[in-house]
Parts: structure tokens; sequence; C-alpha cells
């Protein structure tokens, strides 16, 4: 209708007016939303940067800056002795190991378990299979707080309280931090290959495990990908479970540090603890650096993988559930 | 005799298949009964019982006390549960919208989309954690919180009332916007599985922007919504920032009353299942009846 009704109006102008009219209709049409577009996501995008830049600009403050109110975004110069106190106050590099062996550990497991297990939901048939990938998106219904009890409990009987046990074992077992989440990622995309070339392999006598290890996981390097940095950041960031199963001080992980900081601020205990070091006090801006320190590695590991990351996100095939 | 061997031998493929998929399932399997289903039963058990013996976790049965004091003593309970209740109800929504007009506006070709998509990611870089709540504030100090304010020209402008609500509905959004970074991934996933001669005959029998979302976009990625929405859900209530949790969490390390923080913790988890339940059967009634068409 539309259509035929917009031949009709262009039929009806003189010929010679006809073209240029319509262009350039169209054109500042097009200008205008593209307009609008950028705009809309330049301001959506400003609010996702405003606290990080925020963060960063504070970091960088002295005092006299933090005072001043009309320092807002640009202090006098950069003052790194802030990054040199809560460096020292964090016991960076300690905690920083601590975090390291967590993280990576963790997302070892879950990529290994995960994609076992993704594998086997999306390729074989058998009874039960529905009832059991229920119970997958079930276990990620349920929130960790509900049975943290029990199952601090039992890991406590297993003597393995005050240890990395409790985080990290399950991640081999498809639980842990997100599990179900790894798994269905998996599943998702497995379900997405084609059969054929597991098929030649079996024709030509290669073993289930052996289909897997050699052709289906080189294969799914994308999603492997995806996985990693997911896991890796959940588990650098979670402070939950580790609150509860880690106890002593020494095997804190990093962003668990960060409470104790905020307690300091301003504080006489504050003011002794840094006094030698040429610094204030624990202020706003070694708060803030202290947070950028604590997500730096996250933030070194996605500029390197940012674009394979994005190119996995697209690849892994979520629309053909 | 021939046939009878045939089926013999199709019978031992298929079992071979079905140890197979057992071998390949048995991590989870294992990682289930112990990790999971044990737990949950003695979660169960624990929130009719109240323990007498930390050592040796002996529990005695008292039925159905532990409820009767969350319901009736209890006075805090039931007025943060609602709290809860109230902020994702609307929260949810306010996710799924905001993060599917993201993806959808950085799925095109844009001048600088490399860097819009990684702005897009942040959050989940520094999310959930307590680096993320110290950056919106609700860490342990109020006062070194970032998040957007009206400029001070509006707010003359404006006056105070309306200014606050406006501020609470940034803050509201700013929360929301950082929240979703996983949202906005497994839509842009979605979004990029979907075959763009679709959009190309779509354009050629005259249809709009507006028809074609509506016509293919959305019927496309309605998995991705359901699968957001599921997790939208548990994520804002099993987050650790979210008061009740903390409220449970307080009950059973603080105070030690492990069976009413067991009791609580189910109390709670039926809502979140109830509510999934029925978010799953809205999908399930939607998509017959859009199929019906």
């Amino acid at each position: 209708m539309k259509f035929t009704e917009k031949i009709a109006k262009i039929q009806a102008i003189p010929k010679d007016k006809k073209n240029l009219s319509l262009v350039a209709a169209t054109k500042t049409k097009h200008i205008i939303v593209r307009i609008f577009y950028y705009l809309v996501l330049c301001s959506l995008s400003f609010v996702f940067l405003y606290p990080f830049i925020k963060m960063i600009v504070t970091s960088f403050m002295s005092d006299a800056d933090l005072i001043n109110i009309v320092v807002k975004w640009i202090p006098e110069g950069l003052r790194w002795e802030n990054y040199e106190v809560a460096f020292e106050q964090l016991d960076y590099l300690r905690y920083l190991k601590n975090s390291l062996l967590v993280s990576g550990v963790a997302t070892v497991g879950h990529l290994l378990s995960c994609s076992f297990v993704g594998y086997g939901f999306a390729r074989y048939n058998f009874r039960l299979k529905g009832p059991l990938f229920a119970l997958v998106i079930l276990s990620m219904l349920v929130p960790i707080q509900t049975i943290i009890f029990p199952l601090y409990m039992q890991f406590a009987n297993w003597g393995w309280t005050d240890s990395y046990l409790p985080l990290l074992v399950p991640t081999f077992f498809g639980y842990g931090l997100n599990g179900a989440f790894f798994i269905f990622l998996f599943r998702q995309f497995f379900s997405g290959l084609p059969k054929e070339m597991e098929e030649a392999a079996r024709i030509d006598g290669c073993g289930p495990l052996r289909t897997f290890f050699r052709i289906m996981l080189p294969m799914s390097k994308s999603t492997i990908l995806v996985g990693t940095v997911l896991s890796f950041v959940w588990h650098w960031n979670d402070y939950f479970e580790p609150s509860i199963y880690v106890r002593s001080v020494h095997k804190q992980l990093l962003p668990s540090k960060l409470p104790a900081l905020y307690e300091l601020v301003n504080t006489e205990e504050a003011m002794e603890l840094v006094e030698e070091m040429g610094a204030f006090t624990i202020n706003e801006a070694i708060i803030m650096a202290a947070t950028v320190l604590v997500i730096l590695p996250l933030l070194i590991v996605y500029a390197f993988l940012q674009k394979q990351f994005m190119e996995g996100v697209e690849r892994s095939g979520l629309t053909g559930m | 005799m021939k046939t009878e061997k045939k089926r013999k031998k199709i019978m031992t493929m298929r079992r071979r298949r079905g140890l197979e998929a057992l071998m390949f399932l048995s991590p989870w399997l294992i990682g289930t009964c112990v990790l999971f289903i044990y737990p949950i039963f003695s979660s169960v058990k624990l929130s009719f019982s109240e323990i007498v013996r930390l050592r040796g976790f002996v529990m005695e049965w008292v039925g159905l006390e532990n409820y009767e004091y969350i319901f009736a003593y209890d006075i805090n309970f039931m007025p943060t549960f609602l709290e809860v209740v109230k902020d994702t109800l609307i929260n949810t929504p306010l996710t799924l919208v905001f993060s599917m007009v993201i993806a959808m506006l950085i799925n095109r070709p844009v001048f600088g989309r490399g860097f819009f998509r990684s702005c897009f990611f942040l959050p989940v870089l520094l999310g959930s954690g307590y680096v993320m709540a110290q950056l919106l504030s609700i860490g342990a100090t109020g006062s070194v919180g970032v998040g957007i304010e009206v400029p001070p020209l509006l707010q003359e402008l404006l006056g105070s009332s309306i200014v606050s609500f406006v501020q609470a509905f940034l803050d509201r959004i700013t929360v929301v916007l950082w929240k979703s970074g996983v949202q906005i991934l497994l839509f842009l996933a979605g979004l990029q599985g979907i075959s763009s001669s679709l959009y190309e005959a779509a354009k050629c029998d005259g249809a709009t922007q507006w028809e074609m979302f509506w016509k293919i976009t959305l019927p496309s990625i309605a998995p991705i919504v359901l699968l957001n929405f599921v997790y939208s859900l548990v994520t804002y209530f099993a987050s650790s920032d979210n008061e009740l949790v903390q409220y449970i969490i307080d009950e059973v390390f603080t105070e030690t009353q492990f069976g009413r923080g067991a009791a609580m913790g189910w109390v709670y988890f039926a809502f979140v299942f109830l509510l999934c339940g029925f978010v799953f059967l809205m999908a399930r009634v939607i998509s017959s009846k859009s199929e019906r068409e």
C-alpha cells in the first residue's frame, strides 16, 4: 500500500524536479537518523565509561585535588605515589599470585569438564536426557547461598576448609561458579556443528575420546576463548565463596583485600601506616588506585583477547536453540 | 536367524552409544550427586531441624518451627524480601530492554565499532565484585561513589522533587546498565546468527524497520530473550550485594541459626523457582500461539 502511494507521488512530480527533490529529502532524513543514532550510542557508552574514567582520574589525584571542588576531571599532575602506597598496602604481588592461581586453575577445570559434558549432551541420545538437562538448568537457578552451609559442612568433613580446594575441585565436575552456564554454552556450540566429521572419524576407527580431543575440541576454539574469558573474569571478581571457605589472611584473594582498605579511609591508623611513605593518609585516590590495580590483570588480558573474544561470541551460534 | 543376529548387533551398538554418553556425562553426574543433590537434601532437612551439636552435625527434627519463625516472628525478613522482589521485578525488564537495544545498536556497521563494543563489555570485566560495588557507591564507604549526577543548572530549573526523582531513575539505569554486560553479549551473539537474506527479502517487499524488528528480529532471538530473562533474574537474586542474601548469610554464619537460615534460603528459592517456572510457561504459551498463527 505504502509503496504504491509512494510511486504515485513520484509520478505526480514534474519530471525535471523529480530526482532532485527525492534525493535531497532522503539524504537529509538519512543524515538526521544517523546523527540521532550516534547520539544514542555515545550517551549510552558514556554511562558505561563514566565510572571507569572517574576511577582512573581519581586514582591520580593528590589531597589538594580531592578537596578542591574545581578539580573534577583534570588533576594537577599525575600522582604515581598513590599507586605506590596502594601497591604496598595491598601486598600486591603476593595476593596477585593467589588470585592468578585460583582463577587460572578454575578456568581450566571449567573448560575441560564443561566442554566434555556439553559434548555428551549435544551428541548423544539417551533415556532421561531431557530431565538431566533440566537438572543442568536447575543447578543454574539454585542460588549458591541456599546450599552453601551443607556444602561447607561437607568440605569441612573432608578437611578442605581454609584451602582453595572447595573453589577449584567443583569446577572439574561441571559445578563451581556458573558451571551450568558453560555446559549450556558448549552444548549449544556442539549441537550447531555438522555430524559428518565425527561419523567419518568413527568409520576410520577413531574412538569417542580421541574424536572429542582431536577433532571436536580444536574446532571449538572460539567457544573455548569465550569460556576462558568469562570463567576467568567471574572467578577473579567473585568474593562470596572465597569469603566463606578461605579464612586465613595469607591465603586471601586480591579483591578480598579491598574492603579492609575501605575501612582505613581517613583514619588515624592509616595515617600512621602510610606516613613514612610520603602519603598524607589513605584517601579516595589511593582506594581508586588500589581498585585499578585489582582489575589491571583483567584489563590486560582483555586488551589482548578483545578481537578474538568478540568474534567468538558472534560465532557461538546461540540462535539455533 | 539372520534378523536376530542383526538385532543383537544393533542392540550392542545402542548400548555402546549409551556407555559412551555415560562416559561423557560422568564428571557432571558425580558432581551433581555430591555437590548438588546431596547438599540440597541436607539443606531441606536442615530447614526442618535445629542443630543440637555442631560437632558431628547432630540435628533434631523440629517440624515447621523455622518457617513459622520466619513468617510470624522475624520482623526483618518479609520487608527485605519484598524490597528485593520489587527491585528485581523492576530491574529485570529494564535490563532486557536496554541490553537488546544496545546489542542492536552495535550490531550494525558503525564507525568505531570496536571501541563501542569494548565499552559495553567493561561491566563484565569489572562487574559483580567489590570493584563494581565500589564504583556504584554501594560499597562500604558511601563517599567515594561515582554515579551520574543531574547537572546543577538543571537542578535549579526543575525543583528538588523532580530532580530527586530523575536522580533515582538515573541511578537505577546506571546500575541496570552496569549489570547487563553478559546479556548484551548473548543478544549480540543471537543477532549475529540471523541470516541477512531475511532482511533483504523483507526490504524488497517494502517492510519498514519497525515491522522488520517485530516480524524477523524478535522471533529469531526469542530463545535468547528467555535465556537472558532467566539469567538476569538469577543474577539479581543471587548476587551478594542483594540485601536478603546478606541477611540469610548473616543468619547462618554470624548468628549461627543454621536451621532458620536454611529455611529462609528455601522460601527465597521457592519464589525464584516459581517465577522462572512462570516465565517458561509464558514463553511456551506465546510460542505455541505464534505457531498457530
